[in-house]
């Protein structure tokens, strides 16, 4: 029952206002970068098909507003998440502080079956900027905060020079897709129940 | 013209002949003695002083005449308004003439819906077989019982089971039948095509045709419609077409759309034809009428499904040239005072402004001036206002480096701003380039701004709505002032508890239940009667929809709350459901919906959106101005603090236990037309509303489809 795997794998991209969300989606799906991104109002979300050993998958990555004052919308966009990623801006340690909010909001809203467990991806991005010299987030102060929430994969990249990007959505796919199958051994069954065919175990190639 | 013209209302003949005298573009009328049913006619009831409001305001309205007229077996109803009563002088002929009802048999009519507020006037809702129903006909001398009583003499009457205040007309065939034998009307379709079915005007319509290609052939005339516009030509082909449409739109807009679908899509071409041609003449008014054939002929080959779906209301008003400033001095006196501010507005709203007048006008329209100030006052207010407006820019101008580094809230809010001037239209030339200092006033208005109204802050979406006021006024102080006045309406869509968003979005949903079901079913069935796929278009005034021209236009038509304050809302259904083919079609569900939505942008036809959406608007009548609550954007907030109270806890708690019934008052009924001026306390104002509103919203819903444009198609579809 090959058609019965899930294809399709949500991802969530949070963090502070004009820490590179829109950018990074962009460089990852259309491998541009533009300086005239406007401020994301609502939500959008781009697609990209991504294999993985042998199966296609469509990532469908979900970019937000990052004022926190729409932070309400979310219970409509984050449902069926299945990979949040976090994004900071390494010159700026208060969109590094407010990583926490992000993703404690995000479980709450997003109230997934497995809050424990479920996959984020934590990205700090602008490392070009001034050659780095900018900087005020260490790359240890962060790795440290994701080792305390649970291991979180760390990636720092620039959206505008392209560093990474793919790597880090190579990592959050991956997760997104382990996360999906783990929630997909919950209810196997129901979703064929009214199918005429036999029920055959789980994982059959056909 | 106007209203200089001796009134004769003695006679339904001698207004008829009064009419034609009056001017060239009422040619329709000159046949309207033959509309009336001819010998052997009785007057059975006639009532005087039966209004329409075609706007949510109360002082527009126009008066007539109701009838119910027997010839030989069959009864009929009319309303004709009386011309030129004084105190609708704001109203133009066209206006007048667009709501007459012309001997309309009792066999097209299903139902009438008796309403008797009791702190207004009482009025009847006249629903036709098709679905569609005539605007509310307010009774002010009274007489509603009587004109059901004496139709009652003469036809089928009976109470609805399910509403006693619902009289169903002729209701001895089952529903389905009278609803198929509504919808045989193929050749009444294409009205300027060919004969009607239609029973009592057949013959009219046909004269009519052919009176007004003559009047076509011959060029002849002028439009006239707004007070002091000079008079000026305009292609006579597309004000016939404009006539036509407007004349027959109320019964036939329904009938070509339900046929279309019944006779399948590939057989409508001929009207399909018929509607592209209109359709081009209003969309190109100075075109000549031999361009418009060509086009027309070309356009019908290419004509499919898609396109046809494209075609849906057409029976808006039409859009107006600009107003220019030629005609703009003719709304001031010598002084420089707007002297009639509802024409102005009426004007603006079907044309906007040539972007020369904007810097000038839009400061009335949003409030910031007074329409009654005079040219000196305006001048004076400005100097004022801007040592005004350096005063509090100096509050966080003088902020030193120490102090704002103990300043956090300064700090992050400054950050955000700067973050988002900067992205702000900078494809604009007005914008464009590195260190433009537009972007930095951008940020000081901005941030002078938040500290203005510390407790709203910055919003992302501000710059958004800054940025054209600025383009237009090119004044740091009067931009900052004109944007103030526009957050005092708007300024609910940035609050942090979204309170003016979810209102606006409430409201939404409960219009498009009111005015397209099928999509609202649609919404309902896939979980997306939140609407936030349309989160942007509300919270930014459609600013990211249209490219930044249009955007100008849109908000000053917008700003004159002409028909209604919440036009962006009926306008927000409008779009959606000329998409709503699409929608359904592809099976979106919230992700593709909002993914579509998104997308649309650049892609919306602003004018044919604006027709139809102030179409629905009138067509809502009070029906949608109850949809909407109270205080909701961009009405000014609701100034009793209990009332708020009780808005947040109570009306929100039973939002949430019911969808179905609104809970919110209709303004129309219990303020607007109250015949008592103290205004109405807001706690009795909301019980009492709450028992009409659910009536009213059972109407909407529930056994008679009063209003419900686009029922029968999607059931059909």
């Amino acid at each position: 029952m090959p058609s019965r795997r899930r294809t399709l794998l949500k991802v969530i991209i949070l963090g502070d206002s004009g820490v590179g969300k829109t950018s990074l989606m962009n460089q990852y799906v259309n491998k541009k970068f533009s300086n005239q991104y406007k401020a994301t109002i609502g939500a959008d979300f781009l697609t990209k098909e991504v294999q993985f050993e042998d199966r296609l998958f469509t990532l469908q990555i979900w970019d937000t507003a990052g004022q926190e004052r729409f932070q309400s919308l979310g219970v409509a966009f984050y449902r069926g998440a299945d990979c949040c990623v976090l994004v900071y801006d390494v010159n700026s340690m208060k969109s590094f502080d407010n990583l926490n909010n992000w993703r404690e909001e995000f479980l709450i809203q997003a109230s997934p079956s497995d809050p424990e467990n479920f996959p984020f991806v934590v990205i700090g991005n602008k490392i070009d900027i001034d050659g780095g010299n900018s900087r005020v987030v260490s790359e240890k102060k962060a790795r440290a905060w994701c080792a305390s929430k649970g291991n979180i994969p760390y990636f720092e990249t620039s959206a505008k020079e392209g560093i990474n990007v793919e790597e880090a959505f190579q990592c959050i796919a991956k997760n997104a897709l382990k996360s999906g199958e783990e929630e997909e051994l919950y209810l196997p069954d129901t979703i064929d129940v009214g199918n005429s065919s036999q029920p055959r175990a789980t994982g059959c190639e056909c | 013209m106007l209203e200089s013209e001796v009134h004769d209302l003695s006679d339904d003949a001698d207004y008829a002949a009064s009419q034609q005298q009056g001017s060239a573009s009422m040619m329709l009328r000159s046949d309207s003695t033959k509309n009336s049913p001819r010998e052997g006619a009785e007057i059975v009831f006639m009532k005087e002083n039966v209004a329409i409001h075609p706007t949510q305001f109360a002082s527009e309205r126009i008066s007539g005449r109701l009838k119910l007229i027997k010839q030989s077996s069959s009864l009929f109803m009319t309303w004709i308004p009386y011309k030129g009563h004084s105190s609708e002088a704001r109203l133009s002929d066209d206006e007048r003439n667009l709501y007459t009802i012309k001997a309309v048999s009792f066999t097209e009519i299903r139902s009438i819906r008796r309403h008797t507020p009791a702190l207004a006037w009482p009025y009847i809702i006249v629903v036709l077989s098709s679905g569609l129903a005539y605007p509310p006909l307010y009774f002010y001398s009274g007489g509603v019982k009587e004109f059901l009583a004496t139709i009652k003499q003469h036809v089928l009457l009976v109470r609805s089971e399910e509403d006693a205040n619902v009289f169903l007309v002729n209701d001895f065939q089952n529903t389905l039948q009278r609803t198929l034998s509504s919808l045989e009307l193929p050749r009444a379709v294409p009205i300027a095509c060919g004969p009607s079915n239609l029973s009592v005007d057949e013959s009219v319509l046909n004269e009519n045709q052919g009176r007004a290609d003559n009047d076509v052939n011959n060029g002849s005339f002028s439009a006239t419609q707004f007070p002091g516009r000079p008079s000026h030509k305009v292609d006579p082909a597309r004000d016939l077409s404009i006539h036509v449409l407007e004349k027959f739109s109320l019964v036939t807009k329904f009938a070509r759309e339900t046929t279309s679908q019944l006779f399948g899509e590939n057989h409508s071409n001929g009207f399909s034809e018929r509607r592209t041609h209109i359709r081009n003449n209003l969309d190109h008014p100075r075109k000549s009428s031999h361009a418009e054939e060509k086009t027309s002929d070309e356009s019908c080959v290419a004509l499919d499904s898609q396109e046809f779906e494209n075609l849906s209301l057409v029976w808006g008003k039409p859009r107006q040239p600009p107003l220019g400033s030629s005609e703009w001095i003719i709304f001031l006196d010598s002084e420089g005072r707007v002297t009639d501010s509802e024409a102005l507005r009426k004007r603006v709203f079907y044309g906007g402004l040539d972007h020369d007048l904007r810097n000038e006008v839009w400061g009335l329209l949003l409030g910031y001036y007074p329409y009654e100030s005079t040219y000196a006052e305006r001048e004076f207010q400005k100097s004022v206002k801007k040592s005004e407006y350096e005063n509090i820019k100096n509050q966080w101008q003088s902020i030193s480096s120490a102090q704002a580094k103990r300043f956090t809230k300064f700090r992050e809010r400054k950050g955000l701003i700067e973050k988002d001037v900067v992205r702000t239209d900078r494809s604009i030339p007005f914008y464009e380039g590195d260190d433009n200092p537009n972007v930095n006033i951008l940020r000081d208005i901005l941030l002078t701004y938040s500290f203005y109204n510390f407790d709203l802050g910055y919003c992302q979406g501000m710059s958004d709505l800054l940025s054209p006021i600025l383009f237009v006024m090119d004044d740091e102080s009067e931009a900052f002032w004109c944007f103030v006045a526009l957050m005092e309406r708007l300024g609910p869509n940035f609050n942090r508890d979204q309170n003016g968003m979810h209102s606006q979005l409430f409201a939404l949903s409960k219009l498009v239940e009111l005015l397209d079901s099928p999509l609202h079913n649609y919404f309902k069935q896939r979980d997306c009667l939140n609407y936030f796929f349309c989160f942007r278009w509300i919270l930014i005034q459609f600013k990211r929809e249209f490219e930044y021209e249009k955007t100008m236009r849109l908000w000053e038509v917008l700003w004159t709350h002409y028909p209604s304050e919440h036009l962006h809302l009926y306008l927000c259904v409008a779009i959606l459901n000329r998409y709503r083919g699409k929608i359904i079609r592809e099976e979106m569900d919230f992700d593709t919906l909002l993914k579509f939505i998104n997308e649309l942008s650049g892609h919306i036809d602003l004018d044919a959106s604006l027709r139809d959406a102030e179409a629905l608007c009138i067509c809502a009548g009070e029906n949608g101005a109850a949809c909407i609550p109270p205080g909701t954007p961009p009405s000014l907030p609701l100034d009793d603090g209990s009332f708020y109270a009780l808005q947040d806890e109570n009306l929100w708690a039973a939002l949430k236990r019911t969808s179905r019934h609104s809970p919110y008052p209709s303004q129309n009924t219990l303020l607007g037309f109250t015949p008592d001026p103290e205004p109405v306390s807001p706690v009795a104002f909301l019980a009492s509303s709450l028992q009409s509103a659910v009536g009213a919203s059972r109407s909407a819903v529930g056994d008679a489809p009063a209003f419900s444009l686009f029922q029968a198609r999607g059931r059909l579809a």
